[in-house]
């Protein structure tokens, strides 16, 4: 378990904590009025300068000897901020987790306010590749929000949705390839279930590209039962973290775990039940790998 | 590698011209590694409505990521982009 959960995971889990997605606790934090600052200006966030510093180049700047590590340093310790008070215009306090399937229907039945559940248009896709696609969920006061921002409200799909409609939706963006992830809208209070792609997502695309801890690792790995597995590949074509390689001695494919992100999108991919997701924990050697 | 450095005119597509990259978005849809960003305008930020901006651009952001394809120059209808290294 990660540190992270240790502290704030009552159900062993951080975001499957339900005081985390209370009205309350958004109410406290004053969140309504600062999500929707935030949300006014997402798209212009990263090219927005603080501390004299934007995102553009953020590949050269991090790859330079001391500047780099400086970059990545600030880039963190923002995202990871649990202050009680953020600047809108920053991803304070903002951090994710790649989730599996069951872990989103868990927090989609038990955590989430029912009439609170909207789906709104991805806004990474949109701004990276102008693509409107309406496949991120969120709740609680994000609803309220997104409400008075056009741009983000599906134009055909339905923009408030039930509970199960959530799960059929979630389910059919998982069987797409697309990864799973939950994130502090600002901590500690959970606000969007998203359903990421590469490369446009700006939360993946930090974490694989730069190694700034954007969005941490699942709690789960994907491991490869070797009888089952028939060589057929298409757990390697579905991965989008190349942690599948296929072992020509042996005719089957394995998992890297130290790449592997426990999204679970192989798994469905897979038609001889030869993957399944093991506990993070129970491999020591990446048990506290985030 | 040498640093990539990609300029888009604005004069010819963006907040300083009469084209909406939202309509066309035609860089953004064919950069394989989708290094553009579509933004609502910083620059007029004062006539932009802030619940729903209509005066946008494009700036390109992940420049270490290109590949120097060159699709998005070969694509861009109104010429605005030039990258060199």
């Amino acid at each position: 378990m990660c540190d992270h959960c240790l502290k704030h995971g009552t159900a062993g889990k951080w975001y499957l904590n339900a005081e985390n997605y209370s009205k309350e606790l958004a109410e406290e934090l004053n969140l309504k009025e600062f999500f929707l600052e935030q949300y006014k200006n997402f798209e212009a966030m990263q090219v927005r300068k603080i501390a004299g510093l934007d995102g553009v180049g953020l590949g050269y700047k991090i790859k330079m000897p001391i500047i780099g590590r400086i970059t990545k340093h600030f880039a963190e310790k923002m995202l990871h901020s649990q202050k009680p008070k953020h600047n809108p215009f920053r991803a304070e306090g903002h951090i994710g987790q790649v989730i599996p399937l069951h872990d989103a229907t868990s927090i989609l039945e038990h955590c989430v306010d029912e009439d609170s559940i909207i789906l709104k248009y991805c806004m990474c896709r949109f701004m990276h590749q102008n693509v409107k696609e309406a496949c991120c969920i969120n709740f609680g006061i994000m609803s309220e929000v997104i409400d008075k921002l056009p741009r983000f409200k599906p134009e055909k799909d339905k923009f408030h949705i039930s509970k199960d409609e959530a799960i059929a939706k979630f389910k059919s963006f998982h069987e797409k390839g697309y990864i799973g992830t939950i994130w502090y809208g600002m901590y500690p209070y959970i606000s969007n279930l998203c359903a990421c792609a590469t490369p446009a997502c700006a939360g993946i695309r930090p974490r694989v590209e730069f190694d700034i801890k954007t969005v941490f690792k699942a709690e789960y790995v994907a491991q490869i039962d070797p009888d089952n597995c028939q060589g057929c590949k298409s757990c390697i074509n579905a991965c989008k973290f190349d942690a599948i390689h296929f072992n020509e001695k042996e005719k089957v494919s394995e998992v890297d775990l130290q790449k592997c992100y426990g999204c679970g999108v192989c798994i469905q991919r897979c038609k001889f039940d030869a993957l399944i997701l093991r506990d993070r924990k129970a491999i020591p050697e990446i048990a506290l790998e985030y | 590698m040498g640093r990539t450095k990609i300029k888009i005119d604005y004069s010819k597509c963006g907040d300083k011209s009469s084209v909406d990259p939202r309509e066309c978005g035609k860089c953004l849809k064919n950069c394989d590694p989708a290094i553009f960003l579509l933004h609502e305008s910083l620059d007029f930020e004062k006539e932009n409505d802030p619940y729903d901006p209509q005066i946008w651009r494009v700036t390109p952001v992940y420049l270490s990521l290109c590949t120097r394809c060159m699709k998005c120059v070969e694509i861009c209808p109104e010429k605005a982009i030039t990258v060199k290294w």
